[in-house]
């Protein structure tokens, strides 16, 4: 079931008014009923992967428990690995297993071995990747005893299913998560509506932006070679644009969504592209995923408080597991080594936390130094964007190549040019409502909220209006296929 | 709680109340567009206002549509005739027309069908899907010929003004044609529009990409024109399968053609319905009639009518002589 569609906004009501009026005497209720939504939101898609979900919640729960009654280092180890092996198994399995069996077999040919073994036709269970992380990130944490495991199961099969965020994310923590299916929710109607408004900038990031981006950028990626460098470097904006629109905007739908159910889901988006280099763009890009990295895999690896051969070393490995975290694809792996590249220099140089403050705090513009400092991270970001969207790597160079010829200095061309204009004037009054509300935890949070109602209504009903028109065809959010 | 539900209620009921006339409004006004959507609302509306009433009617996609003047076939068979070619679909969707014709207006006599190697391949997407937006609303039958392909959904043809989502052109369209009054000389002439002399390189284009073209036959296409075949026999409707010219050098680039004619062949043996085959006609080699490898421009459209109409008199001297002649339209009942 997709956000953007009929039957979620079916779907939505029926669950929050059941949630708040029939289950909401009792928190175990409260728990199953957003179990059973879980899982039936989950299994619209496909049904038979309900059990993976399944698995990997008993699986993990046993292991919390079996942790927190050992004390034998041993023993605690195994229990861990099997936590580690059963998510990484399956996601290995479901979503790894044929891009190393292809490679394995190219590596094996190229010293004269001919190996002969047929790939699988596996179908990638959505959210995997994200529901899987959450559950390792459970298991690691009670290893690590800064977590207490919890009995209560219905409460840790929602905190693995919620569905707001099973799919696509934010990837939670439990020490967040969890506490929460631990107290009864009440109707808080502030946050409630606070939650709609979320939901409507999301839809409209999605819907408006990112769909109608999607258009052009799908057409000026799938045809690149028909075009001028030019009209290349504008696919990859409109790329830029478009993945920002649908992950941030799924994002904030979830959010939103959570919010209408009285739990609050971290954040997974701080306006990227104003940042003023590539250290502040990972810090408010994918949140979720980045904080991940950084929390069991570069700190445990020493993180920053090593040599500088192992800082080098471990900022390659957290950017390039990220990179393949999105996809069995050689494509995704050099777009993280391309942002190990643009981090290292800021990290030699200490410089990596510079910019911990938004830009141009209480301000109205940035500095002309920011500006170009935003313009230079901007630009690196949407070079590193062609790997993450080419098909493959000889795609990937081949759009560069042709970006960096003489037809760059032409008027971009493609089919629907003017019709594009449409897209890109949406994009600039996006981006200028983005600046404007950077500040706050989603650009309209504090929008119009000292308005009178009509007026108030008025921009609400303006934002539907705009949804409804000028929406792109209804494209699935990217984040679903990793 | 309540206060919120009270609310959302209040802020939701415009939008729901407007719904209902706002649909009305937008498809009332898309009707009459005459260009918009390659001009099919002209033979849509002609179709369920019961105006087609000829005594000849001509099914096929584009290649009926461009191809078959039924004005000449009027003035040369004084006979009525409506083109209801269908633009950029295959026999599955040119049926939806025959059952809305069956419907609406009073039974053909005879039914030209053209085919060829696409008739019976069906896409995934709803190509032109925005012809079907001002007659969806409730409509079980153009619901059940759509659903199949990537364009509507359910709710699309239940729910007033969804299927709206997103269509800026028709929206725009239709508004435009509440203030712009629409010029009837626009459009098709009942249902034909000849098109512009100048080749374009759609060949070059597709050989850049493909060295040739298979075509995936759709079983329940075939299956859809055998049943269509017998339901015209017991309503005593003639059918005529015209297999119109195609340019040469566009002729190899597909795969399987031979097999494709040779299976209209076969059906036109089975079920006795004359077959008009000008795929290797002598037009075929003559580019200056063209201006795609599949379709014939104005100037090949009058000259392949003509050679048609000539057939056509043959066929029908023969069927007369056989049934003691045509009736015309004005003799038929519904």
């Amino acid at each position: 079931m997709l956000f953007n569609s009929i039957e979620f906004a079916i779907f939505l009501p029926i669950v929050f008014i059941l949630y708040w009026s029939a289950t909401n005497k009792s928190l175990k209720l409260q728990n199953t009923l957003i179990v059973a939504a879980s899982y039936l939101f989950y299994g619209w898609w496909d049904w038979k992967f309900l059990s993976l979900i399944l698995f990997s919640t008993i699986v993990n729960y046993f292991v919390g428990i079996g942790l927190s009654k050992q004390e034998k280092q041993t023993a605690r180890k195994v229990l861990l690995w099997t936590s580690i092996l059963v998510n990484l198994g399956l996601l290995g399995f479901f979503k790894y297993y044929n891009f190393f069996l292809e490679n394995f077999i190219t590596a094996f040919s190229l010293f004269g071995t001919k190996i002969n073994a047929n790939s699988l036709n596996i179908i990638l269970p959505v959210g995997i990747s994200f529901y899987t992380f959450q559950t390792l990130s459970y298991s690691i944490d009670i290893y690590k005893r800064e977590l207490k495991p919890t009995k209560d199961f219905m409460a840790f099969s929602a905190f693995v299913s919620f569905f707001p965020q099973l799919v696509a994310g934010p990837i939670e923590r439990a020490a967040n998560l969890l506490p929460q299916f631990y107290i009864k929710r009440t109707f808080d109607y502030s946050k409630a509506v606070d939650g709609l408004r979320q939901i409507l900038w999301g839809l409209f990031k999605k819907i408006v932006i990112a769909d109608n981006c999607a258009e052009y950028a799908n057409l000026i990626f799938n045809n690149s070679a028909d075009y001028s460098g030019s009209t290349l470097v504008l696919g990859a904006l409109l790329f830029s644009f478009q993945i920002y629109g649908d992950f941030s905007g799924y994002s904030d739908i979830a959010i939103g969504t959570s919010r209408l159910f009285g739990i609050n889901l971290m954040r997974n988006f701080a306006f990227p592209y104003f940042s003023r280099d590539i250290a502040e763009f990972w810090r408010r890009w994918h949140i979720s995923l980045s904080s991940w990295f950084r929390n069991y895999l570069y700190i445990p690896l020493g993180g920053s408080k090593v040599g500088t051969w192992k800082k080098v070393r471990n900022i390659f490995v957290i950017f390039i597991v990220s990179g393949f975290w999105h996809g069995p694809n050689w494509t995704f792996i050099i777009w993280g080594g391309l942002n190990a590249i643009y981090f290292i220099p800021l990290m030699l140089l200490n410089k990596n936390r510079n910019n911990l403050e938004i830009v141009a705090q209480g301000k109205c513009l940035p500095s002309i130094k920011e500006f170009v400092n935003m313009a230079l991270t901007f630009s690196l970001v949407v070079l590193a964007w062609i790997f993450f969207r080419a098909e493959n790597l000889g795609h990937a160079l081949d759009y560069l190549s042709k970006i960096f010829s003489q037809s760059i200095l032409t008027v971009p061309d493609f089919p629907g040019r003017k019709k594009a204009l449409f897209t890109i004037f949406f994009v600039i009054i996006f981006f200028t409502i983005e600046w404007f509300g950077r500040e706050r935890q989603y650009a309209i949070a504090r929008f119009g909220l000292n308005w009178p109602r009509p007026l108030r209504w008025f921009f609400y009903y303006s934002l539907i209006a705009i949804i409804f028109i000028f929406g792109g065809s209804g494209q699935q959010f990217i984040y679903f296929q990793f | 709680m309540k206060v919120f539900i009270k609310q959302l209620t209040i802020f939701l009921l415009p939008i729901l109340v407007i719904s209902i006339p706002l649909d009305v409004y937008l498809s009332v006004q898309l009707k009459k567009s005459k260009d918009y959507a390659a001009g099919e609302y002209s033979v849509w509306n002609s179709l369920f206002d019961g105006k087609v009433n000829s005594d000849v009617v001509i099914y096929g996609s584009s290649r009926a549509w461009v191809h078959i003047d039924p004005q000449m076939i009027e003035d040369k068979l004084n006979l009525s005739a409506f083109n209801l070619g269908l633009d950029g679909h295959n026999f599955w969707l040119q049926y939806l027309r025959h059952k809305i014709l069956i419907e609406y207006n009073p039974h053909p006599k005879t039914i030209i069908l053209s085919v060829d190697v696409f008739s019976l391949e069906k896409r995934k997407d709803l190509f032109n899907a925005d012809q079907f937006l001002p007659y969806m609303l409730f409509n079980n039958l153009i619901k059940h010929y759509v659903e199949s392909y990537q364009g509507y959904s359910l709710f699309d043809s239940y729910l007033p003004i969804v299927r709206f989502h997103g269509r800026r052109d028709a929206i725009f369209q239709a508004v435009k044609n509440s203030f712009v009054s629409v010029d009837d000389q626009q459009g098709r002439k009942k249902g034909f529009k000849s098109q512009g002399e100048e080749w374009n390189d759609d060949l070059r284009k597709a050989k850049a990409k493909m060295k040739y073209y298979e075509v995936k036959l759709d079983t329940a296409s075939i299956s859809l024109l055998k049943q269509f075949l017998v339901e015209c026999e017991t309503m005593n409707i003639n059918v005529i399968l015209v297999y119109t010219p195609e340019y040469i050098e566009g002729q190899s680039f597909i795969k399987r053609r031979k097999e494709i004619i040779s299976l209209y062949e076969d059906l036109a043996v089975k079920y006795s319905i004359p077959f008009l085959n000008y795929s290797n006609d002598e037009m075929c080699k003559e580019k200056a009639y063209f201006y795609n490898t599949q379709h014939l421009n104005n100037r090949g459209a009058t000259i392949f009518t003509d050679k048609l109409i000539g057939d056509l008199a043959g066929i029908y001297a023969q069927q007369g002589a056989e049934s003691g002649g045509f009736s015309t339209s004005s003799q038929r009942r519904r």
